[in-house]
């Protein structure tokens, strides 16, 4: 074999080079990572859209609950004949559900903002739009 | 054309009318539609996997998006034991948001546009949800309607109070769908009919079409938006319902 030390150089550099590519490979996928970070940007069109859609949810379960509470409430009246009673209880329980429906589904962990950013696009549909 | 808003939303019997034991069952171009709906999700999923490369091409990775998204929620919101009810969620998750893309094109019938089929759609979710968490649990699953910690003396009314909040949830859920959709194709409608009618006067009527023009144009783009958010929206608040007979307490 010949000496040792040509054998302990040549890795060392060859090691010398691969851990600079590795550097410059890291700071790529970095530089990578950051544009496309950027590119995600846009997905503020997303955030504004979820916030439309929350405030949408959120009225619609609070308009839901009263709206259940009402129907429930009128029904009972139907049956026992007692018509402004039942309406009037309900209607309030309903306002009651309303509220409980809106905490809740606000508490609930938003899934629309940040799922959709972890999830992949789901469709080439809107891509084409924008 | 009409220059009428509603006429898009308008039903009409395509074959003469039906009828069987009272009830008419005509084939409207409603049912033509969900048909049509039918046929495309599977004319492209089954397209999209008819290759199976190993590195997709473009359909193919739009049907793996497709199945991921709905795989990943089914998995963050109700669990392995979830599993069971992916091809629900999936089933619901295409027809609403195939339904709500087709309903984009122009002179298109768009089906979640009726509160008919949406609220059908999201009673048979909740009614599932009261099978599933009744046999899963037998009757302990009321137990959903009676929070621990809260006070005997106020409970009767929180019990009530929660009955109403979970019967309000397939008029939400379908009134959320149904209203997005209505809502979004009408004033699309009339800011195409400002345009239209506008430009009609020419002059300094075409200018002034400008505005709606552009606005048109920006509402497509929100309208494609919210078919596929609502889709979404519905997919996943299955979910957080089915998670509710799977795990009745929270």
């Amino acid at each position: 074999m010949a000496n040792p030390r040509d054998t302990k150089d040549q890795p060392d550099a060859k090691l010398g080079d691969i851990s600079s590519r590795l550097k410059d490979l890291d700071a790529r996928i970095a530089a990578e990572k950051s544009e496309k970070r950027a590119a995600e940007q846009p997905s503020m069109k997303y955030q504004g859209a979820s916030d439309y859609s929350k405030g949408y949810r959120l009225a619609s379960e609070f308009v839901a609950g009263v709206l259940v509470g009402g129907l429930v409430g009128f029904g009972l009246d139907k049956l026992f004949n007692t018509l402004p009673l039942f309406l009037i209880v309900f209607l309030l329980l309903g306002f009651g559900a309303g509220i409980l429906n809106m905490s809740r589904s606000a508490n609930r962990t938003p899934p629309t903002a940040e799922e959709l950013r972890n999830m992949p696009k789901p469709d080439d549909d809107e891509d084409e739009d924008k | 054309m009409a220059n009428d808003p509603i006429h898009q939303f308008r039903l009409h019997d395509l074959a003469g009318p039906v009828n069987i034991a009272g009830y008419e069952i005509s084939f409207t171009n409603s049912a033509l539609f969900m048909g049509i709906i039918v046929v495309t999700i599977t004319g492209i999923l089954l397209l999209a996997a008819r290759k199976g490369a190993l590195v997709p091409g473009r359909l193919q990775s739009v049907g793996e998006m497709w199945y991921s998204l709905v795989d990943n929620m089914v998995k963050n919101v109700l669990g392995e034991e979830g599993k069971a009810f992916f091809p629900l969620v999936f089933s619901l998750f295409s027809f609403v948001l195939v339904a709500n893309m087709i309903g984009m094109f122009p002179y298109f019938f768009t089906v979640t546009s009726h509160v008919i089929v949406t609220v059908s759609l999201a009673l048979f979710v909740v009614c599932l949800v009261v099978v599933v968490g009744i046999t899963k649990h037998g009757l302990g699953w009321f137990k959903l309607f009676v929070p621990h910690g809260v006070p005997l003396a106020i409970l009767p009314v929180i019990s009530i109070i929660e009955i109403i909040s979970f019967l309000s949830r397939p008029i939400s859920l379908g009134l959320r769908l149904f209203g997005n959709m209505l809502a979004g194709h009408i004033v699309l409608k009339v800011f195409a009919g400002f345009v239209v009618s506008l430009g009609a006067l020419g002059g300094i009527g075409i200018l002034g079409a400008i505005a709606p023009m552009f606005m048109a144009v920006a509402l497509t783009a929100l309208e494609f938006l919210v078919a596929f958010l609502q889709a979404f929206v519905f997919a996943i608040l299955t979910c957080v319902y089915l998670n509710d007979a799977l795990h009745p307490s929270h």
